[in-house]
């Protein structure tokens, strides 16, 4: 058998790839190629790790896996389908995230090559620093539609995966989900809100009435202030209520209406400055909205039901699919037992329902126009087009890639590009040469060293643990300690240890401008040197800034009609949602079957399955996150590379094309009218 | 309410991919796949996933040991049994809606005995076939007007060529599309509309919710009547345009302009807005083909829509072609917006309906059925007018007559000695190789040495008689000795991520086609990447 890899595999290299032992973390789409194409390579021990189950739109390019396998682990399923295939392979799976800290710098130093079939950026950090701790080469790599890329990232050789920031999921201004929504977006984001409130794990992040507080409504920002501290306490009330007042009303669906449709929107008439030069919300009023007539679904479409997904209805049909899909859902609550919630899942179709209804009406209280429930669910979900085709091309390249390496040969790896279409110099693969590392990484440098923008006297200790530390240094249990002379430790990673510190102030602990911090993160073998720079004038709603760091992007305006124009295959629609989660804020890019991820609401739901699958365990995982997914557009558009060689001047040209993408979104962006 | 079945949730990630309507012509094609070997059987996988309607497998050969090696889709216990029937039995495991059939023949005793065979299929696939046999099975598909796909794992290089007499895309998602707007040309109703707004007399709240299409038609006017005839055209004109819708902001009590979006997006919209409404080049050519010209009953759809819409151009459209109808997304109150779009949309409905009134003269005149244009190709063609694409293939017959090689084109790419197209010239080494030895060289190791010598002149053959003064390194002999004509899974798995691409990109009718590729990845050159040209194609 192995003939007919002696022609073409050198037979030192055949021995290199039979003796090799290899990581695959993810068991997707990309995940179930790699691992076909390494076992038919020689590579003969294989381990694979991913925490998802299988759902059925997998089915469509994930070969490995078939419909009576919904539900099961991928990991699983993917070795015993290769095993099926090819006895004689041997690969352990494990069902798990490789966050999990059982996947020590130890574990990694046993394999030859790691290679990442990912979809999420949390994932892709962390693996970054487990392969730079334990200097073992990583092969990255994602697709999203047409789009693909691989790359080598080696210690010391080249760029790691953190080498050159990037952009940042822009989260949205809660006053702009619950006061002043401009695009369909917000809407959408508030009916997943919504949901949660309802039906789900409340989150006091997901509020979804009124905000009082909202600084533009006020002349005064001390006025502000005051408002914000009042409503803060009301505010509690009113979370704990929403749910509970829901359950006095038996989920009545009229009374639910009434309250979000008509009168929380007379109240935000009310603080009249917000419209001044906004177009003012129309309450809607059931018994009105009743005399309209239904839609009648297209007959001419009739045949498809593709078509009929892709219809936008009249409000009537909302109001009514509101009124049913709450019904529904509160009856499937009533099933569960006390204090479980439901997760929002948007391949449950009352849930989907549900969240169609709801954003549509609020868009059409907001004067926009409606969508369809398949839009609808391609921007709640952050799904990606996926197909096929483009994993095996991918998933094919990986190998190469790790041939060139067992080879030793790392200076032939190239960064490759899969485009939609030929460039103009007909060329469809882009190589790149590898750029050496960047001295000033925060995550590679021999001294990780960076500088964060703050006021001290806002940022408590949680904000600088959750939203500096986990979301943004990607670190997944930090120490940290104040370099006073006296290492008064801040952050322990040990429960229990410094929670009091929690919602203390940075200033309550003698931290001030120029005050140096040092994080640990003892898991990734990871030091990071934080010096602070204490500000006041940061603009609204940022609570920090890395300086020298690329400035927040919105994702595209997720505006435009999402099913037929594709223009880069990351179809608009695949855009943010919304999420202050902090751990996938990137999830954006996510081929969703393998989860929407991207929002709380599907944050609390990888939480809440995490917690069924390690039943017994110690709920370490609370805050890990999703980890085995693959595709993240993300870095299919930050990276640029020189080059050199033979294909110099293409890959470059393809490259600032790349580049040129990335600045055009940005454009996008800046065009995206959040008002808050 | 609308529900997603099985289906429609099993393909989601697709479908926003190609749509509904790509997924239809998929479903209703049948493909046959000539061999089963390890690059066939990828390709299949990667049609059978998303959901062809039927494949048909042709293949004389047993299972051997070798191919238990390199193919996911045949195992030990085939080993002996027919190659088609065993890879069928797999494929089909993956998707319950696809048809799997298979044929143990030879793809030569088909040729033989029952060429009208292949007639049947929407496309055929063939992998690693000898030469003689591909040349003997494209000029029957060529004759019967039915795509071919060719294509080849050779070592660590792969080849792929589309072999089409002609390919017609409507759909073929240009990546970056200008809006159609007609600000240049304004039709009757857009002026009409633009009339209707007041801006000296609107309070603030309709002045500052005005779409910016109507801002920019509105100070386009004045412009023509204060400034110039003549749209703004350089940098400095269109300067002074924007300054021009700058001086609209309203000011407040102060005389300082009020904070006013939609004139921001007017003023930044300038530069692409006022882009002219002409007849693409490439359109232009399809008015001018013969195919358009000279219709005849045989004449496909596509061709009467191109006649229709030129026809449309010469009339009703005075010079253009039908408006789009869509518009960008604006600050604007939804009322105003939405009476901005439906200008738009009820012009495209009109010039749609004015083509098809073309098309259904000319279908009469060709004694074909009215409804033989569908209301839905017709919409789908008119929104797309201006990306229409048209393309021609040589045969491969052509492409291998010493007399018609594109022999310049050759010579001048390999100036460059590591240019791709030397691989392409191996290739047509190694096939004459097989002719003359009834083997591909160096299969065995033993025979690497020896077989040097012998492929060496046989490329010296094949470029003497193609009259070819070109030099190929030493190097890439032995390289193609080396791989002894194995055919290793990574490379294969990719070319059948990439030849499945192209086969589903034929089916749907949407996207650009590749023609040709060859790629190589790594041994004893750099990499050199996948090179795609039209070079042997045309």
């Amino acid at each position: 058998m192995a003939a007919a890899l002696s022609g073409p595999l050198r037979p030192e290299l055949a021995q290199a790839v039979s003796q090799a032992r290899v990581l695959v973390v993810g068991a997707g789409g990309i995940g179930c190629e790699l691992l076909k194409n390494l076992v038919l390579t020689g590579f003969s021990s294989i381990y694979v790790i991913d925490l998802d189950t299988i759902d059925v739109s997998n089915l469509n390019r994930q070969f490995l896996f078939q419909k009576k396998h919904v539900g099961r682990s991928k990991s699983q399923v993917a070795k015993e389908s290769v095993l099926q295939f090819c006895p004689e392979a041997n690969i352990i799976a494990y069902h798990d995230s490789i966050m999990n800290p059982d996947y020590n710098v130890e574990f990694f130093r046993q394999f030859t090559l790691v290679m990442n079939a990912l979809d999420n950026r949390a994932a892709r950090n962390h693996v970054n620093r487990m392969c730079l701790a334990a200097d073992i080469p990583l092969i990255e790599s994602g697709t999203a539609g047409y789009l693909g890329q691989v790359t080598v990232i080696k210690k010391g050789v080249t760029e790691c995966y953190e080498c050159q920031p990037k952009p940042t999921q822009k989260t949205f201004p809660g006053c702009t989900i619950r006061n002043t929504p401009s695009e369909p977006i917000h809407c959408i984001v508030w009916a997943k809100y919504l949901f949660n409130q309802l039906f789900g794990e409340e989150d006091a992040d997901q509020e979804v009435s009124p905000d009082r507080a909202d600084p533009e409504a006020a002349w005064e920002p001390a006025e502000a202030e005051a408002r914000a501290l009042a409503s803060n306490e009301d505010g509690e009330i009113k979370r704990v209520s929403t749910k509970e007042w829901a359950k006095s009303t038996g989920y009545d669906p009229v009374k639910l209406f009434t309250k979000l449709f008509k009168d929380d929107i007379r109240y935000l008439l009310t603080m009249d400055k917000l419209w001044r030069k906004r177009k003012p919300p129309v309450p809607l009023d059931w018994a009105e909205v009743q005399k309209q007539e239904q839609n009648i679904p297209d007959q001419q479409n009739e045949s498809s039901a593709v078509l009929k997904d892709q219809q936008v209805l009249n409000v009537r049909s909302y109001a009514d699919l509101f009124s049913k899909s709450v019904k529904t859902l509160s009856l499937h609550l009533a099933e569960k037992a006390d204090g479980e919630a439901l997760i929002w899942d948007k391949d449950d179709p009352s849930a989907m329902d549900f969240v169609t209804a709801a954003a549509n009406l609020r868009m059409h209280v907001f004067g926009m126009n409606m969508k369809s429930r398949f839009d609808i669910k391609s921007m709640a979900g952050n799904i990606i087009p996926a197909i096929a085709t483009t994993n095996a091309v991918i998933a094919g390249l990986i190998v190469l890639e790790g041939l060139k390496i067992l080879s030793g040969k790392i200076d032939q790896c190239r960064t490759i590009f899969l485009n939609k279409q030929p460039n103009p110099r007909k060329k469809l693969l882009v190589p790149c040469a590898l750029d050496p590392p960047n001295p000033n990484c925060y995550v590679c440098a021999s001294k990780p060293e960076v500088t964060v923008k703050l006021n001290t006297h806002k940022v408590t200790v949680l904000t600088l643990q959750d939203k500096i530390l986990k979301e943004k240094f990607a670190m997944v249990a930090p120490d940290v300690q104040i370099e006073d002379g006296k290492g008064t430790i801040l952050i322990s990673s040990e429960e229990g240890e410094t929670e009091a510190n929690n919602h203390r102030k940075l200033s309550d602990f003698g931290i001030r401008n120029g005050t140096r911090l040092q994080a640990d993160d003892f898991l990734q073998d990871y030091t990071l040197l934080i010096n602070v720079l204490h500000s006041e004038d940061l603009e609204k709603d940022v609570e920090f800034e890395v300086v020298g760091d690329t400035p927040e992007r919105i994702g595209p305006k997720p505006s435009e009609p999402t099913s037929r124009n594709i223009s880069n295959g990351s179809d608009d629609g695949a855009q943010p949602s919304t999420s202050t989660a902090p751990e996938q804020e990137d999830v954006v890019i996510v081929d969703s079957e393998d989860e929407g991820t991207s929002s709380n609401a599907e944050d609390v739901e990888s939480r809440s399955r995490k917690r069924k699958l390690e039943k017994g365990c110690e709920c370490a995982g609370a805050k890990r996150s999703r980890a085995e997914q693959e595709q993240d557009q993300d870095d299919l558009m930050i990276v640029e590379s020189e080059d050199e060689g033979a294909a110099s001047s293409l890959g470059e040209e393809e490259s600032r094309s790349h580049k040129r993408k990335l600045e055009e979104k940005g454009c996008e962006c800046i065009r995206a009218k959040s008002m808050c | 309410m609308a529900r997603p079945g099985p289906k429609e949730q099993r393909y989601d990630r697709q479908l926003r991919l190609w749509g509904d309507h790509g997924q239809e012509a998929l479903e209703s094609a049948h493909v046959c796949v000539i061999n089963a070997t390890a690059t066939g059987t990828e390709i299949l996988k990667n049609l059978v996933l998303p959901g062809i309607g039927s494949f048909t497998i042709v293949d004389g050969n047993q299972v051997s040991g070798e191919d238990v090696g390199n193919n996911f889709f045949l195992q030990k216990s085939h080993i002996g049994q027919n190659r088609a029937q065993s890879a069928t039995e797999l494929l089909q495991e993956l998707n319950g809606d696809v048809s799997g059939n298979f044929v143990e023949e030879s793809p030569e005793k088909l040729l033989d005995n029952d060429p009208s065979f292949f007639n049947r299929f929407n496309l055929v696939v063939a992998t690693q076939l000898p030469e003689s046999t591909l040349l003997r099975l494209a000029e029957v598909l060529w004759n019967s007007n039915i795509p071919l796909l060719v294509c080849r794992t050779y070592g660590l290089v792969g080849y792929m060529r589309v072999v089409i007499k002609e390919h017609t895309v409507v759909e073929s998602h240009p990546d970056n599309m200008l809006e159609d707007l007609r600000l240049d040309k304004p039709f009757p109703e857009l002026i009409e509309h633009v009339q209707d707004y007041d801006l000296e007399r609107m309070d603030k709240k309709d002045h500052s919710h005005t779409p910016w299409i109507v801002i920019v038609a509105k100070y386009l006017t004045k412009w023509f009547s204060e400034k110039s005839e003549q749209l703004p055209k350089n940098y400095k004109e269109k300067e002074a345009f924007k300054e021009l819708i700058r001086q609209g902001i309203l000011k407040n009590d102060n005389g300082t302009p009020e904070d006013e979006e939609n004139f921001e997006e007017a003023i930044k919209n300038v530069n692409t807005a006022l882009n002219r409404t002409e007849i693409p080049r490439g359109i232009e050519e399809l008015f001018n083909d013969d195919c358009c010209l000279k219709l005849t009953e045989q004449s496909s759809s596509f061709w009467i829509l191109v006649r229709a819409l030129k026809e449309f151009v010469a009339n009703e459209g005075q010079g253009s072609l039908p408006v789009r109808g869509t518009i960008p997304d604006m600050m604007a109150d939804s009322n105003k917006f939405i009476k901005l779009q439906n200008v738009y949309r009820e012009k495209a409905k009109k010039d749609t309906a004015a083509v098809g009134s073309h098309a259904a003269k000319l279908l009469q005149s060709l004694g074909k059925a009215p409804e033989s244009v569908s209301e839905r190709e017709l919409k789908l063609f008119c929104s797309n007018a201006a990306f229409l694409h048209v393309v021609r293939c040589r045969s491969l017959a052509e492409e291998h007559s010493p007399n018609s090689c594109s022999r310049d084109a050759i010579i001048s790419h390999m100036d460059n000695p590591d240019s791709e197209i030397v691989l392409y010239l191996m290739l047509r080494a190694v096939n004459r190789f097989y002719k003359q030895h009834g083997r591909y060289p160096g299969v065995y190791n033993y025979q690497v040495e020896d077989d040097i010598g012998k492929l060496k002149s046989c490329l010296t053959g094949f470029l003497q008689e193609h009259g070819l003064s070109v030099a190929v390194k030493d190097d890439y002999v032995h390289e193609f000795c080396r791989y002894g004509a194995a055919e290793p899974h990574a490379v294969a798995a990719f070319m059948g991520g990439a030849a499945a691409q192209e086969v589903i990109k034929v089916i749907t009718g949407q996207f650009f086609l590749q023609y040709l590729q060859f790629c190589k990845y790594f041994g004893v050159l750099p990499l050199t990447g996948l090179f795609c040209s039209v070079l042997l194609a045309n």
